[in-house]
Order: structure tokens, then sequence, then C-alpha cells
């Protein structure tokens, strides 16, 4: 059993809270998909999302269209942001911050070490993120 | 978020958070954090038995607390984190700084 989801508007902090709200559908609707898959997943959803705000340009006025499905065997969502900036990817794949104690630059690493998979494109003025959580077998409930 | 400051002993301060821990909320924890060093309590509880998540910006807040708080002299400590806080603590390691405590009273003894 599948679901699909689909929000837009502009990367602003007040999306953060949208998003949630979104995916908490999601885990009202699938109440077998595992919770902690969901929540890391959730976890990296807002972490690229809030890179967005954060990074992208002109700020507070990206727009962003998200779209999730729930798949049996994963969640995987998109998210599209027409965006000026192409994000700083200098923390992927797999590298920490060197300083154990940095304030910041967490974010995308993150996002990768809660996802199986995690990809960046950029297409005109779009950055495109893929990002992919995959299921156990008892997931295919909703 | 909700956040609530309190003195819990002398010379430590509780800050107690409620909702989520995130790129809005993050600067007012460290604030709040900044605020009870200041004023004499370098001893730091964060209570985040009801803070439901937590992403990078809230995590760098805590850490940028617990800098602070060693800067004079004291510590930071956190209390009842739930699954959530508790896989972005591990993943990133910062468990071994932050050691999460299962409880305030636990947390607030034996600094």
């Amino acid at each position: 059993m599948t679901g699909e989801y689909r929000m837009d508007g502009l990367a602003v902090p007040e999306s953060l809270d949208q998003l949630h709200d979104l995916l908490e559908t999601v885990r009202e609707q699938f109440p077998d998909v595992d919770e902690t898959a969901l929540m890391m997943f959730e976890t990296a959803v807002i972490e690229i999302h809030g890179n967005v705000i954060r990074h992208g340009r002109p700020k507070g006025k990206v727009a962003y269209e998200f779209r999730l499905a729930v798949h049996g065997d994963r969640l995987e969502a998109h998210l599209t942001t027409d965006d000026e900036a192409v994000p700083d990817l200098s923390h992927l794949p797999g590298r920490e911050p060197s300083d154990p104690l940095a304030e910041s630059g967490r974010g995308l690493w993150l996002a990768d070490a809660m996802l199986d998979e995690l990809q960046y494109s950029r297409s005109g003025h779009h950055n495109i993120w893929t990002m992919v959580k995959l299921l156990g077998s008892e997931a295919a409930g909703g | 978020m909700d956040m609530d400051t309190r003195e819990l002993a002398d010379g430590v301060g509780l800050v107690t958070l409620a909702g989520r821990l995130n790129m809005v909320s993050a600067p007012a924890l460290k604030a709040a954090i900044d605020e009870l060093i200041g004023a004499g309590r370098p001893r730091v509880v964060v209570d985040l038995s009801g803070v439901s998540f937590m992403d990078s910006s809230g995590l760098g807040a805590l850490v940028a607390g617990l800098k602070r708080a060693r800067q004079a002299q004291g510590d930071l400590r956190i209390a009842g984190a739930n699954e959530q806080v508790l896989t972005v603590l591990r993943l990133t390691n910062l468990d071994r700084v932050l050691r999460p405590r299962d409880t305030v009273e636990e947390a607030g003894r034996d600094w």
C-alpha cells in the first residue's frame, strides 16, 4: 500500500512546522510504518529543509515543493527549490565537522546519517534533494 | 517551544523546554543558558523531557551552552531526552560529552 503527499510554499522557518504536521499525518495514516525509520526520515527532512531556509537565496523568497511517497519498502521524498544558491556539500559524504564541539555545520551530515540514500542535483535554477529511508518487511501497512 | 528557567540548587540553573527545539527556538535556549551562567549559575541542567524533536540547530545551542558553562568553570547536563534526541546525540557522537541523564534529579547531583 502506498500514499503520496505534497506541499509547497516559501522556505521560511514557519514551514518547518508544516512539514512536521505532514509527517505526523503520515504517522497517523500509516501506523505500521516503523517508528524509528519514520523518526530518522523526519529528522533528515527537517535538516534538509532547514538548510534551504538558512542558505537558500534570495533568503525568505525561495519557493519549494515537497513530495513524499510511502511505499511498502521505503519512504521517499523529493524537495525541489527555486534557489539561486548552490548548497555547500563539503560535509558530505559521511564527514563530521572537524571540531567535535562545533556549534554548527552538522545539518547535512546528520541528514545523510539518518537516511539510506541522500542525493542532490542541480537542474536549471532548481536544487533537487532526494531522500530515501528503507523500511523493514513489516512496514507495508497503512 | 515553551521554555522556563529557574534555580535548581545553589549555583545550579534549570532550563525546562517543551515542544520542538529547532532553528526557530535554538537562539532562545542559547540566550537562556547565557543568562543563567551570567547570573552566577555555571552549572546548568536542561530538561528535555518535554522536547518532541531536536534538529542540529538545537544541538548547536546545547553545545554552545556546554562550552560557555565550562568556560565559567561549570558544566551543562541534559535530562529526559526522548529517542529522537538520543539518536541525534548518538549519531553525532555528542552523547559522549552531553551525557544524557534520565531525570533532572539525577542530572542535578554530584557535580
